[in-house]
Formats: C-alpha cells, structure tokens, sequence
C-alpha cells in the first residue's frame, strides 16, 4: 500500500497537466472570441459572397463533433498543409495547436451566432449615430457599437468558456500532457484511478464555478451607466 | 492528400454500423433523459432542502465534470473498489456500453434537469394560480396546464441540448464502443489515409444533426400551430366576409 508521501510526485505533474489545459483555455478562447466576433459582424452584412461560405461554415462546425474536427486537424492536417504551401516543406501539427485550432474553429462559430443575435438587439440608432457622427466604421464598432454587442453577449460567452474548458479535455485523446491524460497515468500507475480521475473533476468543477462570481464582476463593469434610476 | 471516394463508399458499411451503435447509445440516454430529469427538476426546485441540496450538488458535478473524465472514472475507476465489483451492479459497469450510458445520461440528465426547470419557471405564474382557483387539484395542474406549456417554452433548450448530446457521443470509443468516430478511426488506421474515413464521418454526423434539427423545428411549429400565421387564401375570405 503506497503512502500519500509517494502520491506527491504525481500530483505536481498533475499541476504541469493543469497549466497545459488553461492554455489550451486560454488560447481557444481569446481565438474563437477574436474569429467568432468578426464572423459576426461580417453576418450583418448582406452581400452573399461573405454570407454562403459563413453559412456553410457555422453548419458545419456546428453539425460536427468536435472530437472528429481535431482528429482531421489533427491527422489530416499536414497533409493538407503540405499540399496546399508546396511539397518541398513537411509540415508538423502539434497536438496542442491543433487543439486549440480545432476547439477555437468549433466555438468561433457559435461566438459568431451569438454576437450576430447582440448586434441585431442593438438598437438602430446606434448605428445611425454614428453614421451621422460621421464616425469612421472601425472606430464606430471598437468604440461604441461592441462595448454594447459584448454587454447583450456576455451570458453566452461565459458559457462557452465554461463549454471550452471542458472540450480542452479531448486534446488527451492525441496525446497532448493535458490534465486528464497525466490523471490517467498517474491513475494506472498507482492503481488508484479513482483519486486521480476525481481530483482532475474537481478541478474542472472549480474553474466552472470560479468563473461565476468573476462573469458577475465582469457583468457589473459592463453594465455600469445601465442601472434605471432610483433602483 | 486527397479525398478517395472509392475508399468512402468502400467504407460505408462499417460506417453505417457505427452510425447505428452512436443512434441506438443516443436513443436510450436520451430516454433516460426524458424519465430522469422532471423528477431532478422538481427536486432542485423543492422548498425541501432534503431534496433541493442533493440535486443541487449532483447538477453542479455532473455538469462541471467532461464526460471524458466521468467516463474514465466510471470505466477505470470505480473498478478498484471490491465492493463495486462484488455488488449487484457491476455486469452494468464492467460492460463498456453500460459504462458509456451511464456515463453520458449523468452528464445529460444533469443539463436537462436545468433546461426543465428553467422551462417550468418560464410558465406564468399566473395560468398556474387561475387553475388552482379554478379548484383543478396541484397534481393535474403541473401535469396537463404547466407541464404542456414548459415543454414549449422549452423545446429550443431541449434541441440545443439533444445536438449537443449527439455530437458529445463521438467521445464513447475510449471505452472500446464501436460508434461512427471509432469506425471512422479503425479505417484510418488499416489505410493511413485519415481524411476520407473521417470526412464521410463528419457528413453522416451532419446529416443526423441536421434531421434532428429538421425534425425539432416540425415539432415546434405543431406545438405553436395556434401562432402560426393563417394561409393567405383563408385571410382574405375572412376580410371578405366581414366585410
């Protein structure tokens, strides 16, 4: 029966398992928000040379599994890389990259359908303001049409953070370090999986109810100048 | 690289087979879904604390827990423990289909269990209390005035969640099922070629979605057929009538 003073050594590998997974988060997220935010406004347009292939896109990865995205990203991925930038160079994709590829091309386009449903709630005077500001159309987004789009959208993106985080978990499954898969090890090596497994859950049980309070503080900051009078 | 479509329809039996395994898994969680989660419902929204905190605590986890790792806990983990495999339910947790069942209707049933309260506290207060002053006794008002109307404020929580639910299967070859993704790999590996097997995968993935969606978006219209917009012939007899 091993003591819990030889279980140390498996837990700070665990910690190295944690970090690669809030890169993973961190990476997938901040990609999907910045894609999916684009998409979303080029949605509002109407021209149909940008709205089929958005079309086609938010199907798609909205019709597929994840874990079948990565698995072609990853094992088809060089291949395609390879043919499409010449045969003269070999290109590697690493599991992490094309985890965070594949998890950010997936939630990018549900970021890209949530920030499309905030901008059409926006009232139409906003654009029209600054339309008649004479507001150059970036500075008119950066500066007053997205602070509110991120207002209207910040319940779903906190979901999908929350959704994210746990996708991070299928990186495992091509054989990137990440928190599950040194659970996994350290389980069978020890011959006590149950410990391993239900430590590595309770850290995503932890992340996810983290986020809650931090989501509230965020909401308050964007919300500030919103609250009616007298309440 | 390419697509070869000799290999895609080569593959397509094999493929349809890990289509059936990811519909059949699919269908009999979603059941368990559809039984489980009312009761948690009205567990997590009881005033009794004896009944609200344990719902609580089983939404958090099971929601906040990948099914990746509910599925390594089910399938490597509780296994060390003598008294899991000496016990009357261990056929159920040594067999890599029960495991996945159990594994994934955990993780639905937690979600669908806030989809159903959030489409019961959706009803208007007020339908519920006028039938109660009507003298419609508790249990048939929940069951046939609030019950009927959560289920349509609810269906578009409910498609999203069954989508996502479809789409989570694709997780269950870890514990050696045999699903599309599995089948999908299998030939990947027997011809190295992994965008053709994996590709036609992802179509047939789709298509089942989109039914699926096809399908919600039926079931929708039928239940809100009362809001539909009357046919344009009708409407103008109607005007003519009146007038």
């Amino acid at each position: 029966m091993p003591t819990s003073v030889d279980y140390s050594g498996y837990f700070q590998q665990m910690l190295g398992g944690v970090s690669i997974t809030v890169q993973m988060l961190l990476w997938s997220f901040v990609i999907s928000l910045a894609i999916g935010t684009v998409f979303g406004i080029l949605r509002t347009g109407a021209s149909g040379v940008v709205q089929i292939p958005l079309t086609i896109y938010i199907s798609i990865m909205t019709g597929v599994p994840s874990l079948l995205i990565l698995f072609i990203i990853y094992y088809g991925g060089s291949g395609v890389l390879t043919a499409l930038l010449g045969y003269d160079r070999s290109f590697d994709v690493s599991p992490f990259s094309s985890g965070v590829a594949a998890i950010a091309m997936v939630n990018a386009a549900y970021v890209c359908d949530l920030v499309h449903g905030a901008i059409r709630n926006l009232p139409k005077g906003q654009f029209e303001a600054c339309t008649v500001l004479g507001l150059p159309r970036f500075h008119a987004w950066r500066l007053i049409l997205l602070p509110q789009v991120f207002r209207l959208a910040l319940p779903g993106l906190v979901n999908i953070w929350i959704i994210i985080l746990k996708e991070t978990s299928l990186v495992s499954l091509v054989g990137l370090s990440d928190l599950v898969t040194v659970a996994k090890t350290a389980g069978g090596a020890t011959s006590e999986p149950f410990v391993f497994l239900i430590v590595a859950s309770f850290f995503y049980i932890a992340m996810s109810t983290l986020t809650v309070p931090l989501a509230n503080r965020l909401e308050r900051r964007l919300n500030r100048g919103q609250t009616p009078v007298g309440a | 690289m390419h697509f070869d479509l000799s290999l895609a329809i080569a593959s397509l039996p094999a493929l349809f087979h890990g289509l059936m395994m990811t519909i059949c898994l699919s269908i009999f969680v979603l059941l368990l879904g559809i039984v489980f989660s009312v009761p948690m419902a009205l567990a997590r929204m009881s005033k009794r604390r004896s009944l609200a905190w344990p719902a609580l605590v089983f939404v958090i986890f099971f929601r906040g827990t990948p099914v990746l790792v509910l599925l390594y806990i089910l399938y490597f983990g509780i296994a060390q423990f003598a008294w899991v495999r000496e016990s009357f339910f261990w056929p159920l947790f040594a067999d890599p289909f029960g495991c996945a069942v159990i594994g994934l209707a955990l993780n639905h049933v937690a979600y669908m269990t806030d989809v159903v309260r959030g489409s019961l506290l959706s009803v208007p207060r007020g339908i519920a209390e006028a039938s109660l002053a009507l003298g419609i006794p508790e249990r048939k008002v929940f069951l046939w005035v609030r019950l009927p109307l959560a289920l349509r404020y609810g269906i578009r929580a409910y498609q999203n969640e069954v989508v996502g639910f479809i789409k989570g299967t694709a997780i269950v070859s870890v514990v050696t099922i045999n699903d599309l993704t599995a089948v999908a790999n299998g030939i990947f590996q027997e011809t190295y070629d992994p965008l053709t097997p994996m590709i036609t995968a992802a179509v047939m993935y789709w298509i089942v979605v989109n039914l699926v969606r096809l399908g919600f978006a039926g079931l929708d219209r039928w239940l809100n057929r009362h809001h539909a917009p009357e046919p344009a012939s009708r409407t103008r007899t109607r005007k003519a009538a009146v007038a």
